[in-house]
C-alpha cells in the first residue's frame, strides 16, 4: 500500500509539472499583451512595460523563472488586479467556489441516491417514470436557466432567500439547488441503473428468501455495491464545482474563483491563468487518487497492492 | 374548536410579523436616508491611481481622491486643490495655489510636494503605469518614460508646500481638463513607502483626500463603501453619508435588486433597454466611444475611397442602433463623439458633421460601388471584417455582412469574430481587410480622437493618409494651439477631411442604459475620462 501511494504521488508530481509547462507555453502563444490599456499604449510604451515585467526574455527564461518562483510558493502578481499576489485572489476567492461546490455535491448525491433508489425499487411504475422524467429534467435544463427562474420567483417573488450576494447560509441555498440539480440527476440516474442490476442478482434474491426486510436488502446489499460507479463520477465532478461555476457564481454575485479563471484567459493574465490552472490540476489529480483508495475500501474485489501492482 | 384557537393565533403571529416587518423596513429607510446603493458591473481592480487603467476604479478614485481641479457637469472645472491658477503667456507654464485646508486621512496635509511625488512615480518606468502617456507634453516625461532622462527632471516643482509650478514642452490646451483626471492627483509618499506593495490593493492600504473615504474593499471582494470624508475641505457641500457599491456582473440580478428596492441603480442589458425604454426611471448614460470601420488602406480595394463610400453608405445605421443594438447606443454623428466638446454652443459633432460620411444612401453606394469596380479592373471584391467575439461585435458583423451583400453587386463578405486581444494584435499588425475599432476619449477634447489618424500615429491601423489632415493638427497644436477659435477650426476642419474621404466609417457612439431611482438627484455623468462624480448627489426626500 505504501508503496503504491509513494508511485501515485510520483506521478501526480509530474503530471502537475506537465500541466504546467504546456499551459506556460501554450499561455504564451496567445495574441496580445496582459495590459488592458493596451489599445492606447504606442508599440514603444508597451516595450518599456515589457521589460518592466521581464516579458520580453525569451519564453523559456520566462518559463523557467515562473517554474521557480511556485517552488519557493510564489504565483506572481496579477496583472488585472494590480499588485495583488496570485495567491491572494486565489485564497480569498476559492472559499465561497468550494463551500457553494461542496455543497451543491452533497445536495445532488443525497437526493440523487434517495430518487434513484426509489426508482429501482419501484422499476416500471408511475415512481419510477416520473423519477425518469425529474433526472432527463435536471440534466438537460441548464443551471443558468434554472438559477434565473429560482432566483426570480423564489427570491424575488416570493422573498423567501436572498436575491444575490454572500453572507450567510441563507445566501447559498438558491445557488446550491441551481448547481446541485445536475449531480443529482446524474447521481439518479446512475444509481438507478446500477441498483437494478444489482436487485436482479442472485444474491440478493437469497436476502429475500433468507427473509430480510425490502429496506434492509436495498441499504445493506444493493446500495454498496451500486454506488461503485458513482464513486467515478462524484470525484471530479467535486473538483469542477467547487473549483467555481462562472455562470452560477455571476448570477448570484458570489465572489467566487469561477470568473476569475476565465476571464484571466480573456485578458492574459498570465499570473493568474497558471496560477488557477495548477489549483484545478491540482484538485483533480488529487481527487483521482483519493477515488481510486476509496474504491478499495468500498469494494473489497479491488486492492490497491495487488497482482497487478 | 381546538383548530379554529390555532388558527386564530397563526392569524396573530402572521399579522405581528408582517407589522413587526414593516416597522422594520421603514425604520431602516429613515436612516439610510442619505446612502446611495450602487450597482457596478465589474470588480476594483486597484486604488493605485498610477496603476488604474479602467472605469470602476477611476470612478472610485474620481471620488475618494482630488487633484487640482474636478470634473462638474459637462466636464466643466471646478475648484479642487487649487484655489488661483496662473497660465504664463505662452500657455508653457502653469502656477497652482493650493489651499491650505485640504487634508490625508492620515492627518498628513495634502501639499504641492504630494503632487511632484505622485507625478514623478506615475511617469517611472519603474512604476509601469499605463496611462503615464497622459504626461506626454509636460516637459521631459517622454524622455523619463523612455528611461533617458532621471525623474526628477520631470516639469514639476513644488515651491513651498502650496505652490506647485508645471512647465511644459509642447503647449497641451486641454490641460486643465487633465488635470480633473486621478492620474494627475496627488499622492501621500508616507504612505505608499507604508503599505509598499499591498499600496492600493485595499481599502485600508490606502489614504484619501477626496469628498469619500473608501472601507470594507478587501481587494478582491464584491462590494465596498464610499462613505463620507469628515476631514474633506469641503464637506458641508458633500450630502451623501455613504455609496454602498455593489458588483453584480448579471444584468438580470441586477435588475431584480433594483426592482426589490435593494439598488438606486443598475445598468441593463439591450434587451432589457427595449423593454423599459419608457420607464421613468430610463437614463442612457452616452459614453465618448465611437465605432468604425477602419479600411486597411495597404491593400489596393480600399484605397479606392469609391469603395470605401459605398461600403459606408449601404450601413443603415438608425435600424442597427435601434433594432440591433438596442442598447441605448446612437447613430454615430462623425468620428468625434457628440457630447464630448463645446465652442460656442455648438457641439464638435454637429460643427464637423459631414452628410455623406456616416448617412445610408443605397442608391448613391450602388452607383459608387460600380464606378469603383471599374476603377479597380475587377468585377468582384471579396474581403473580410475582423470583430469582437462579444454580442455587440457579433451583432455588428451580421448586420454589416447582410447589408454589403444585399445591396453591392459581386461583393463577398466573410466575417472573423475574435477575442479583444486577438482584434487589437491583429489591427496593429495590419492583418485585416476591414475592422471594426473602437475608440473612447480620455479628455473633453477632439483631439483625444482625432490625434489617432496623423500619418505617423502608431494606432492609425488602416494607414489612411492625408496630409492636408496632418497639417490641420499639426497647427493645431502648435501655432493655434494658443488660440481658441482657431484651434476649434483647424480641428473641425480635420475632422471634414477625414470624413469627406471616407477614411474611416463611424457606426455608432456606445452608449449604456441605465435605470436610476427618482429620488437620487446631482449625479455628474461625463462620456470622457471619469464617469461619475457623487460629490453633488443626494436623495431627494
Amino acid at each position: 500500500m505504501r508503496k503504491y501511494l509513494i508511485k501515485r504521488v510520483f506521478y501526480m508530481i509530474l503530471t502537475l509539472f506537465l500541466v504546467a509547462t504546456i499551459t506556460f507555453f501554450l499561455m504564451k502563444l496567445m495574441p496580445g499583451t496582459p495590459y488592458s490599456n493596451q489599445q492606447k499604449m504606442t508599440p514603444q510604451q508597451i516595450h518599456i512595460m515589457n521589460e518592466q515585467y521581464g516579458l520580453n526574455k525569451p519564453v523559456w527564461q520566462q518559463y523557467l523563472i515562473y517554474i521557480l518562483g511556485m517552488l519557493h510558493g510564489d504565483l506572481g502578481t496579477s496583472f488585472q488586479f494590480s499588485n495583488q499576489p496570485v495567491s491572494y485572489l486565489i485564497a480569498s476567492r476559492i472559499g465561497p467556489s468550494a463551500q457553494l461546490g461542496a455543497q451543491a455535491m452533497i445536495f445532488g448525491v443525497f437526493f440523487g441516491i434517495i430518487i434513484g433508489s426509489i426508482a429501482a425499487i419501484n422499476r416500471n411504475t408511475w415512481v419510477d417514470t416520473t423519477a425518469t422524467i425529474v433526472s432527463i429534467i435536471g440534466k438537460s435544463v441548464p443551471n443558468f436557466v434554472l438559477a434565473v427562474l429560482l432566483q426570480y420567483y423564489i427570491a424575488l417573488k416570493l422573498g423567501w432567500f436572498p436575491i444575490a450576494d454572500w453572507g450567510n447560509f441563507s445566501y447559498t441555498v438558491l445557488p446550491t439547488i441551481a448547481l446541485g440539480v445536475g449531480p443529482l440527476a446524474e447521481t439518479a440516474r446512475f444509481v438507478r441503473t446500477g441498483m437494478v442490476d444489482v436487485l436482479n442478482s442472485d444474491y440478493i434474491e437469497l436476502a429475500r428468501a433468507k427473509g430480510m426486510s425490502k429496506f434492509g436488502i436495498v441499504y445493506h446489499h444493493a446500495l454498496r455495491n451500486s454506488l461503485i460507479p458513482l464513486v467515478t463520477l462524484i470525484g471530479p465532478y467535486t473538483v469542477a464545482l467547487m473549483t467555481g461555476s462562472m455562470v452560477i457564481e455571476n448570477i448570484f454575485s458570489i465572489p467566487g474563483i469561477g470568473e476569475q479563471f476565465v476571464k484571466s484567459i480573456l485578458v492574459n493574465d498570465y499570473p493568474t491563468i497558471m496560477g488557477v490552472t495548477m489549483l484545478f490540476s491540482a484538485g483533480l489529480v488529487a481527487v483521482i487518487l483519493l477515488t481510486d483508495i476509496v474504491y478499495g475500501i468500498i469494494d473489497p474485489r479491488i486492492r490497491l497492492s495487488g497482482n497487478g501492482d | 374548536m381546538k383548530l379554529n384557537k390555532l388558527a386564530k393565533l397563526a392569524a396573530v403571529v402572521a399579522f405581528s410579523a408582517v407589522a413587526l416587518a414593516a416597522c422594520g423596513s421603514k425604520s431602516s429607510s429613515t436612516a439610510s436616508k442619505q446612502v446611495l446603493n450602487w450597482n457596478e458591473n465589474s470588480e476594483l481592480p486597484t486604488m493605485d491611481l498610477s496603476k488604474a487603467t479602467d472605469v470602476v476604479s477611476f470612478d472610485m478614485l474620481n471620488n475618494s481622491m482630488e487633484g487640482i481641479y474636478r470634473l462638474g457637469k459637462d466636464s466643466k472645472i471646478e475648484p479642487g486643490l487649487a484655489t488661483k491658477t496662473q497660465v504664463s503667456n505662452d500657455g508653457m507654464k502653469y502656477v497652482f495655489t493650493l489651499r491650505k485646508n485640504a487634508k490625508w486621512s492620515n492627518g498628513d496635509k495634502v501639499t504641492a510636494k504630494d503632487f511632484v511625488y505622485s507625478w514623478q512615480r506615475t511617469v517611472n518606468p519603474k512604476t509601469a503605469s499605463q496611462y503615464a502617456y497622459l504626461f506626454s507634453g509636460i516637459k521631459n516625461a517622454d524622455a523619463i518614460m523612455a528611461g533617458k532622462k532621471a525623474v526628477s527632471t520631470l516639469g514639476i516643482k513644488a515651491d513651498g508646500n502650496y505652490k506647485l509650478t508645471v512647465t511644459l514642452e509642447k503647449k497641451l490646451p486641454y490641460f486643465k481638463l487633465l488635470m480633473g483626471f486621478p492620474v494627475f492627483f496627488p499622492q501621500n509618499q508616507k504612505a505608499v513607502k507604508q503599505y509598499g506593495s499591498k499600496y492600493g490593493t485595499a481599502s485600508k492600504y490606502m489614504v484619501y483626500d477626496g469628498p469619500f473615504k473608501m472601507t470594507k474593499w478587501t481587494g478582491s471582494n464584491l462590494s465596498w463603501t464610499l462613505k463620507k470624508n469628515n476631514d474633506y475641505w469641503d464637506k458641508k457641500n458633500v450630502k451623501l453619508s455613504a455609496i454602498n457599491f455593489k458588483v453584480n456582473k448579471s444584468n438580470t440580478t441586477a435588475y431584480n435588486l433594483y426592482q426589490s428596492g435593494k439598488l438606486d441603480e443598475t445598468n441593463l442589458g439591450a434587451e432589457q433597454a427595449k423593454q423599459l425604454k419608457g420607464s421613468k426611471d430610463y437614463v442612457v448614460r452616452r459614453g465618448a466611444t465611437t465605432f468604425y470601420l477602419e479600411f486597411n488602406q495597404t491593400k489596393k480595394e480600399f484605397q479606392n475611397q469609391k469603395i470605401r463610400q459605398a461600403i459606408s453608405m449601404v450601413i443603415n445605421r438608425k435600424q442597427f442602433v435601434n433594432k440591433v443594438l438596442g442598447d441605448g447606443s446612437t447613430v454615430a454623428k462623425g468620428y468625434v463623439s457628440t457630447g464630448l466638446a463645446k465652442h460656442n454652443g455648438v457641439d464638435f459633432a454637429t460643427a464637423a458633421y459631414v452628410k455623406s460620411g456616416t448617412e445610408s444612401n443605397i442608391a448613391e453606394a450602388k452607383k459608387l460601388w460600380a464606378e469603383g469596380l471599374k476603377e479597380l479592373g475587377v468585377k468582384n471584391l471579396s474581403f473580410s471584417i475582423l470583430s469582437d467575439d462579444t454580442d455587440a461585435g457579433n451583432n455588428t458583423t451580421q448586420f454589416l455582412q447582410s447589408a454589403i451583400e444585399e445591396n453591392l453587386k459581386g461583393a463577398k463578405v466573410s466575417v472573423e469574430n475574435v477575442p479583444f486581444k486577438t482584434r487589437l494584435s491583429r489591427s496593429e499588425n495590419g492583418q485585416f481587410d476591414v475592422v471594426v475599432s473602437g475608440w473612447g476619449a480620455d479628455f473633453s477634447d477632439p483631439i483625444s480622437f482625432l490625434d489617432l489618424f496623423t500619418s505617423d500615429n502608431s494606432y492609425n491601423n488602416g494607414k489612411w493618409k492625408n496630409t492636408e489632415y496632418d497639417k490641420l493638427i499639426q497647427a493645431s497644436k502648435t501655432t493655434d494651439a494658443g488660440n481658441a477659435n482657431k484651434r476649434w477650426n483647424d480641428l473641425v476642419k480635420a475632422e471634414k477631411i477625414l470624413m469627406k474621404d471616407q477614411g474611416i466609417a463611424p457606426i455608432y457612439q456606445q452608449a449604456n442604459a441605465t435605470l436610476v431611482k427618482s429620488k437620487v438627484k446631482g449625479v455628474i455623468y461625463n462620456p470622457a475620462g471619469v464617469n461619475y462624480n457623487f460629490k453633488d448627489a443626494y436623495i431627494a426626500k
